[in-house]
Parts: structure tokens; sequence; C-alpha cells
């Protein structure tokens, strides 16, 4: 999927009232198949660009392309698809929900699209046994690692086949072992799928296996940052 | 009740505890309401269903046929009025003189009636019957006592008891309850009741021994109850015994009911009270816990947006796991109040008492109000949460 912000502008308000500006005239393209990383200070808006190319908030200036389809103006209702059919998050903190269990997380991407639980559900397990928590299927999040709640959230993630994928700092909770798991997943979804797959990081390591990396400060891309790196 | 468990998160056991406690308070609060109802109201449907005459004057009787001596040549009168269907001679006594005049809605009466007379009161042809018996032609000795009478001196059939000082009856029969003023009542045959009237009152057996006025046996009774013919207005009829036969004090139906519901607007305003307390009570504890449930769950709802889940497939959800959390603790909250409201009227039974009544229309109006008010809180609570972006929802709810 070709993704295109167009001058990506966001302000949110402060305690006081007053304005913070967050991301300023951002411009990004990610080609179909492309693994591209975000880096840069906290604070310099990574989390919120990805926020908004993944429609989880409005952003205030611009626009957002999905293919040829200018998603961002979408109506409200209209973007629940978009979200539940071609994007796909992996947040840092997992986000998964207490009260399910590790499958039903898994199937909770399925239900919102339509897809039937008997056609999910061999595919959801599928997916959790290659992540290797396919054992852990009936336990609860707090029944799990970190590790393995990553890796349900990636199988959450996934599990619709988005043509996006994108990964909120996936690995900043996780050791080593467990952090090479899911990037390198990441990176086969692009190769092997042909998705794009934006990834907010502040590991090196991570940054490497990008087909480039994007730096952004202050809420602007710096020069050149669009420019390839591996 | 394992299916909607099987719906419901984990973590909605709490919700459910305080909706309960919630309902329970309502609920309680709304028997005890019930309970008040329906004794002004059998007051209400027991005047209304006859018309009462006592003689002119104040003399010794008490209840309905509060007045003087109703001779036997009067109540031969009444019943010759056109529009009269029968008239029952009665002799009614407080069972305790000295007592039972301050607590004019609780007192305990002995009530003598004549058993071969058709009860004349059109609400209640028949008096019901748990155990035993109600009274017989040719009785003598016998009493049927009401369900509150009976359990504040743990009578049943054929115990004794003793009404006047060195005069016991059998207990033959015990009433069911009514929750109005029969429970409360010991009916003895009219001739025993004349009996207990002539050992309390030396001055009126002075009077009868002395052959005042020619006065006879018959004539001792403190009232009678009228029946009216079908299609008779009794108020009218009141009205016609009042001008054609002279010496007695009929009152009204209509005029005592209207009386009566004056002397019990305190009551009234009391249960609205209640009422409008129990609701507010329970109502508010019963939202703002649902509302607070969904409200905790932000996040959940932020993250199921972020997978695609539409306002309305959001809104489905909730009002579903509301449903089943408003009805769980409801259905809880009704079983608490029972239990308790069991245990205290377990209790209270030994003095004659009861202070709750869980009528169906209770129990039902409080599941639905709690499923009502349930969907409506959590409609509010989903309509802000979904007001919020995705990225919002969640972080608020981290």
């Amino acid at each position: 999927m070709l993704v295109r912000a167009i001058g990506l502008g966001k302000t949110f308000r402060g305690p006081d009232g007053g304005p913070i500006p967050v991301l300023d005239g951002v411009d990004v393209e990610v080609k179909p198949g492309e693994f591209v990383a975000v880096a840069g200070p906290s604070g310099s808006g990574k989390s919120t660009l990805l926020n908004l190319l993944g429609l989880l908030e409005a952003a205030d200036r611009g626009e957002i392309w999905l293919d040829d389809v200018c998603v961002s103006r979408l109506s409200r209702r209209a973007q629940c698809p978009v979200r539940g059919r071609s994007i796909g998050y992996v947040f840092q903190s997992f986000l998964l929900i207490a009260g399910l269990t590790a499958l039903e997380n898994v199937l909770l991407a399925a239900r919102y699209v339509g897809r039937s639980r008997s056609d999910a559900q061999p595919a959801a397990l599928a997916l959790m046994e290659r992540l290797g928590v396919a054992h852990r299927s009936g336990h609860y999040p707090s029944q799990l690692s970190g590790g393995e709640q990553q890796r349900v959230a990636y199988c959450r993630a996934v599990l619709n086949g988005p043509a996006l994928v994108l990964a909120d700092e996936p690995t900043g909770n996780l050791d080593e072992s467990h952090a090479a798991v899911i990037l390198s997943e990441l990176r086969g979804l692009c190769r092997e799928r042909g998705a794009s797959v934006i990834l907010v990081t502040h590991r090196a390591d991570a940054a490497a296996l990008a087909d480039r990396t994007l730096r952004l400060r202050a809420g602007r891309l710096e020069s050149g940052g669009g420019e390839g790196t591996t | 009740m394992v299916g909607i468990a099987r719906l419901l998160p984990k973590n909605y056991l709490f919700t459910i505890l305080g909706i309960a406690v919630g309902v329970s308070g309502l609920v309680a609060l709304g028997a005890m309401a019930e309970r008040i109802t329906r004794f002004i109201d059998g007051g209400d449907r027991f005047v209304l269903g006859q018309i009462s005459v006592a003689g002119e004057g104040m003399g010794m009787g008490t209840g309905f046929t509060a007045g003087g001596l109703l001779r036997a040549s009067k109540i031969e009168q009444i019943a010759q009025v056109p529009g009269v269907a029968a008239v029952q001679a009665q002799v009614m006594l407080p069972l305790n003189p000295t007592t039972s005049q301050f607590l004019t809605l609780t007192q305990e009466l002995i009530l003598g009636v004549d058993p071969a007379v058709p009860m004349s009161n059109r609400q209640f042809r028949e008096l019901p019957v748990k155990s035993g018996r109600f009274l017989r032609t040719n009785d003598r000795g016998v009493v049927v006592v009401g369900a509150d009478f009976a359990a504040g001196r743990k009578l049943g059939v054929g115990r004794r008891i003793e009404l006047a000082a060195g005069r016991t009856f059998e207990v033959v029969g015990v009433l069911d309850k009514t929750l109005t003023a029969p429970d409360r009542f010991a009916i003895v045959p009219l001739d025993d009741a004349r009996d207990l009237w002539l050992r309390r009152d030396p001055l009126l057996v002075q009077v009868f021994a002395g052959g005042a006025g020619g006065m006879a046996r018959r004539d001792l009774n403190t009232g009678a109850a009228v029946a009216w013919a079908d299609g008779v207005d009794a108020d009218d009829l009141a009205r016609r015994i009042q001008a054609g036969v002279p010496g007695v004090n009929v009152t009204i139906p209509g005029e005592l009911s209207r009386l009566l519901r004056q002397s019990t607007a305190f009551f009234s305003a009391l249960l609205f009270g209640i009422g409008v307390l129990g609701l507010v009570i329970g109502g508010l504890s019963l939202s703002n816990t649902v509302t607070a449930a969904v409200f905790e769950r932000i996040r959940d709802f932020g993250i199921k947006r972020a997978l695609g889940a539409t306002d309305l497939q959001l809104l489905r959800e909730i009002l579903g796991e509301a449903l089943g959390v408003s009805i769980s603790g409801g259905a809880l909250g009704v079983g608490l109040a029972l239990a308790i409201g069991t245990l205290v009227d377990a209790r209270v039974l030994r003095d004659g008492q009861q202070l709750f009544l869980f009528s169906p229309r209770l129990l039902v109006f409080a599941i639905a109000f709690s499923v009502i008010l349930g969907g409506l809180a959590a409609t509010y609570a989903t309509l802000r949460i979904v007001r919020l972006s995705p990225a919002e929802a969640i972080r608020r709810g981290t």
C-alpha cells in the first residue's frame, strides 16, 4: 500500500489551555513493501505521527492518502473499516484487554471487520503457533510475560493481513531475544507479504533493519530524513 | 445466569455488587412503602365495601361502629329501607381498652358477628382462612384470629386465649394475612361478644339489669354493617338510611373514604418521600456504578476502536454488557432485599408485625428500573467515550 502524508500538522492544548505544536508540515511517503523507521528524541512527535497515519487521531492540518483514497477526509464511520482491514498496530505497552484471553485478544481484530470466529480462529492459532504463544492461548494477559504479550499483540495486529503495519516502540519493553523475534517478523511482513511497515524506535539495531529512517525533531522532519540509510 | 456470566468481563464483579446494593435499598424501601400502601388501601376498600351504622351518641364501641347502642328495632328498620340487601349486627370492642384507642390504625379489636348472616362487606365477602375454619352458626366460646394477632401470641388452631378476665376461647381458625385491619382481629360469635362487652362495662350491666327502656340482649350491638343491593349507589342509600331511620349514626362510605384518606395523608406523603428517596438512592447508585464501570474501561474501548470497531458496534457491545450487569445486579439486589426483609420480618413477626411487602409489581419494577437505568447510564458513558479519538481514549485509560 502506498502511504502518503502531506503537510501533516497537529497541535495539542496544554494544561493552561495554551497550544503545544507537536507536528508541523510533515510530508511522508512509504511505498508498498517498504520498511521505514522513524527516529528522534522524546517529544519530537514520533508517536503522534504514527497515530495520525493510523487514523487514531485526526490531524489539524494536512492529508493522509492510502493508495488513491484520502482517508483523512473520510467520515468517522468510514474510517473504522480502514483501521480494521488495512492498518495493524503494535504498541509499546501491548494494549491487550485484561478481561480476554490471549486467543480472544487476537480474535478481537476479526470481530470488527465482520470475519466469523470459525474463519478467523484457525488463522489466529496458526499465527500464535508461529510466534510460539499458541500454548498460552487460554491465558489472560496478566498471566503472560512481556515478550509473550507483545507476540500476542503482534498476532492481533496482523491477523487481518493489513497492508500497513504501524509499530510504536514495539521492542521498548522487551529483552534482546524477544525484541529480535518481533523485529524479524516486521521485516518479514515487508518481504513476504509486501506490507508497508512504519516503525518508531530508539534502538539503532532496529532502525538498521529498516529500508530508510526518518528523523523527527521538534515536530519537523530533518532535512534529508527521507533518504535511505540502509 | 451462567450464560450471562460468561458474557461479562471478569472485572464486573464489583460493579454487579455495587448495583445490587443500590437495588436492594430501592427494593427494601419500596417493600416498606408497599406494606403501608396495602394497609391504607385495605382500610379504604373496607369502608367502601359497606355502610357502617352505629347507635346515636358516643358509647364505648370502637372501630367502624363507634357510637351508642344500636338496638335491634333500629336494625330491623334499616333492613326495610329500599336498596338494603342485608344488615349484620356487630359488636366491636377494643381488646385492650386502656391502650387500643391510642393507636387507632393498628389497634387489636374483638369483633362479634352472627355467622348465620352473610358478611355484609362487598370487599370482604369471606375472610380468608389460613388454617382451621371460620365461625359457624351456633358456635360459642370459639374465636377466629387474624394473622398478626395469632403470630404475636403464637396462637394456632386448638389453642386457647383469654379475651376477658376468666373467659377463655378456643381458637378454631387463623386468618390468612390481609395486610390490613382484620390481621389484628379476634372474631367471636355475636353472643360471646355481647358477654365480653357486659363484663367490661359495669355501667352497661347496671343499665341492662335495670331493664331501662325495655332493652333485651339482642339490643346489645355497637353497630351494624349494611350491604346494598346491586346497582344501588351506596352513598345515596346511606343518606336515605340516615334520613329514614332516626337515632342512628350512618357513615357515608364515600365520605368516610375521603376522611380516611385525609387522616392517612401523612402516611401518603411519607410513602411518596420513601419512594422518591428509594428511586434517587437506588438510581444514583446504579447509574453511577454502571457509568464508572464503563469509564473504567475507556482504554479497552480505545483499543477496540483502533481495531476498527464502529460507534454502533461499541454501543451494542456495551449495552449488552450493561444489560447483563444490570440484570445480574438487579436480581442479586432483589435477592439481597428479600433475604434482609425476610430476616427482619421473622424477627418483628413475633410482635405481630410485618414491615415489608415484596409485591410482584415491586420486584418487576426493580428489575426493569435497573435494566433501563443501566442501559441509559451505559449509553451516556458510551456516547461520551466515542466522542474521543481512539488515541485519546487509550491515553486517558492508561
